[in-house]
């Protein structure tokens, strides 16, 4: 069995990683500013796409599904982001002939529609977050929204139909901001998902995001895992991720577990899907929505069950029943908690840092696994999202987790970029994270009110060392490096040195 | 031999000898005298001792460029920008200097240009949006440093821009 990864970076990398332990071929596929990506090194196969930006590469599926043909390739795994949770690239694959590894095709539009989401899981008996349960297009006069709007209750979010990731979301906090909150999400909805159908939510008081992990087969066996807890979020992305939760105890897990089976049940769900639900301050929980793919923060979950997720991703897809024991799947063994290391310069905004990436350094050691994209050598491009690594640490409880994860961050070294290590250090220094007290609007208020102080702030020592360091490199480097020497005039041998030095 | 080290703004005057024991040195910096063991490792890798701080042990290492005598120091987890034997390093951020005179803003990042928001001619006022540079899917606003005019555009909608790239002056 030969499986292409139609994707780029880290996932692609993870998922050849299970190809490999599965003793599978695994096919890379490539733009141009990836030629040199660890995950075309690593394939078996690799194949041009052509084109750098994500329309021109990664979103082809006449180009994927080529490559799928040409290579000989079986199946085909979309990782997650750009074709994972198009049903026209699923439909593409099963159309050549081709194995997708993921649910089908009508399972993914369906649970792609977040209006429908919310409708099957309330015929499944789950309870939804209160809104709205059909679509609002443009056809419906201010007038009849602001009566609908009435009756989700305020302060709600305007969420575009199509939505995903903060994309097209906007909160109105009264009905005065419902207008201009309309029309936001509607422009954002139209040009990020070529759809500006919208629906209404109340939006809930600091609740926390929390999510289940399920494994279903072709035999309806579904397999729910123990929770995840997502509610470190920046600007609704998240950041951090862990499992279990610290705040859900054994009843409630094995509650949410079994509401998230009956929408994946309801649904007629296969391979890997998340269930994500917002918890609030009373403990009461609510579909928010399911992925339809496998998701970045996975590996927590295969580190407290011991469960390669993507392994059975593919078995599943090759027809194999599920055989986990169920009840040991909601089961924690310890903790681990996750980090998302972005390309990104945290002392600036967390503005964009792509670039060379000159000496990398991996963390190691007890408890520790970095599924990475990049290597030294290798150019982070412009094109596509900041991630360049999941750091993942495994702790027999919590606290060994955390310090874990702060010893990992601390052993990181990528030169040549900025990322956001600096800033995950400091979160971990926090007394509430550590605490386990917080919800999804938790670090945004906390970075707002830093007011861009900066997050490391070093010891006057070691800025001294950093100084001796700087000249220690330029004395054990040689005259080139513009030491003035102080024994006489410069021999020609220093002189042409120092002008290489200046030509430079 | 002396260096003129750059680091968070301040110059250290810096001189190095060798003593006679292998792989050691006398530093002095500002006048205060240190003992360093160092020994290189890989090109860019310094391991330093100091003997006489319980043997404290430091990992650093040096990444040259791109200006010559510019270098990215990290010692720990702790990064340094500093500049040895250079001119004065200039300031990015127009705060510390105040916004007086003619202004050049400069992408610190590469990316592509999504938006040019005013022209060379243009009278605009402090804090008001000039170019949009998105990268990884992220736009970044850079606005005009102070009121005033354009002076000049560097870069066209959809250019592609290295980091360091001048995108605009105001006057």
């Amino acid at each position: 069995m030969k499986i292409l990864v139609a994707n780029r970076g880290e996932i692609a990398v993870r998922v050849m990683r299970a190809c490999r332990d599965m003793g599978l071929a695994c096919v890379a596929v490539y733009s141009d500013a990836d030629r040199t990506s660890p995950h075309v090194r690593y394939a078996d196969e690799a194949y041009p796409l052509g084109g750098d930006e994500p329309m021109a590469s990664y979103l082809r599926i006449d180009k994927l599904i080529d490559i799928a043909r040409r290579s000989g390739a079986d199946a085909v795994h979309p990782g997650y982001g750009f074709v994972a949770e198009n049903p026209a690239f699923a439909a593409a694959c099963r159309d050549a002939g081709l194995t997708f590894i993921g649910p089908e095709a009508d399972v993914i539009a369906l649970m792609g529609s977040k209006t429908a989401a919310r409708s099957a899981a309330s015929r499944a008996g789950v309870p939804v977050v209160p809104g709205t349960d059909t679509p609002l297009d443009a056809s419906i006069s201010d007038g009849e929204l602001g009566a609908v709007a009435d009756r989700v209750g305020y302060p709600l979010l305007v969420k575009a139909v199509a939505g995903g990731g903060g994309k097209g979301m906007r909160t109105a906090p009264t009905s005065h901001d419902l207008p201009s909150a309309v029309r936001a999400a509607r422009s954002e909805a139209g040009s990020s998902f070529g759809d500006s159908t919208i629906y209404f939510e109340r939006r809930l008081e600091r609740p926390r995001h929390i999510e289940i992990q399920l494994l279903g087969d072709e035999d309806g066996t579904i397999v729910p895992f123990v929770e995840r807890e997502c509610s470190i979020q920046r600007r609704h992305q998240k950041v951090i991720e862990e499992s279990p939760s610290p705040v859900v105890d054994a009843a409630l897990r094995r509650t949410m577990a079994t509401a998230a089976a009956a929408v994946a049940r309801e649904v007629g769900y296969t391979s890997a899907g998340t269930i994500e639900f917002l918890l609030d301050s009373d403990g009461r929980f609510y579909f928010l929505e399911m992925n339809t793919r496998l998701q970045v923060e996975h590996p927590v979950t295969e580190m407290v069950t011991g469960v390669d997720l993507v392994q059975w991703q593919i078995r599943i897809a090759r027809g194999e029943r599920l055989t986990l024991p169920v009840d040991a799947m909601i089961e924690p063994s310890g903790h681990a908690i996750e980090c998302r290391i972005y390309a990104e310069d945290p002392e600036a905004g967390f503005m964009p840092s792509p670039g060379h990436i000159r000496t990398l350094r991996e963390p190691s050691g007890p408890g520790i696994r970095d599924d990475s994209g990049v290597a030294a050598g290798f150019t982070v491009p412009i094109f596509y999202d900041s991630m360049i690594s999941k750091l993942v640490a495994w702790g027999c409880d919590r606290p060994q987790a955390l310090a874990r994860m702060l010893r990992a961050l601390g052993e990181y070294e990528i030169g040549g970029i900025r990322t956001t290590i600096p800033f995950f250090r400091w979160v971990l220094a926090q007394d509430d994270f550590k605490a386990g007290r917080f919800d999804t609007t938790y670090l945004d208020r906390v970075l707002a009110a830093r007011n861009g102080q900066p997050f490391v702030e070093a010891a006057p020592l070691t800025e001294e060392i950093a100084v001796i360091g700087a000249a220690l490199h330029g004395f054990l480097r040689g005259p080139a490096a513009g030491g003035r020497s102080e024994s006489g005039p410069a021999t020609a041998w220093v002189r042409t040195g120092r002008l290489e030095g200046l030509r430079r | 031999m002396t260096f003129a080290v750059e680091v968070n703004g301040r110059i250290r005057t810096v001189a190095i000898e060798r003593t006679p024991r292998e792989g050691q040195f006398r530093v002095s910096v500002d006048g205060h005298v240190h003992l360093i063991e160092a020994a290189r490792v890989g090109a860019s890798g310094l391991s330093l001792i100091v003997p006489e701080k319980g043997r404290a042990s430091h990992d650093v290492e040096v990444l040259e460029g791109p200006a010559t005598g510019e270098m990215t120091v990290r010692v720990g987890h702790d990064s340094f920008r500093a500049v040895v034997n250079g001119r004065r390093a200039v300031r990015a951020d127009a705060g510390e200097q105040g916004v007086s005179g003619e202004q050049r803003i400069v992408s610190p990042m590469p990316g592509r240009v999504l938006r040019v928001m005013a022209a060379e001619g243009d009278q605009i006022g402090a804090g008001q949006p000039l170019i949009v540079v998105e990268a990884m899917k992220m736009e970044n606003e850079f606005r005009s440093p102070k009121s005033g005019r354009v002076k000049h555009i560097g870069v066209r909608e959809g250019m592609a821009v290295e980091a360091g790239r001048l995108l605009a002056i105001v006057e």
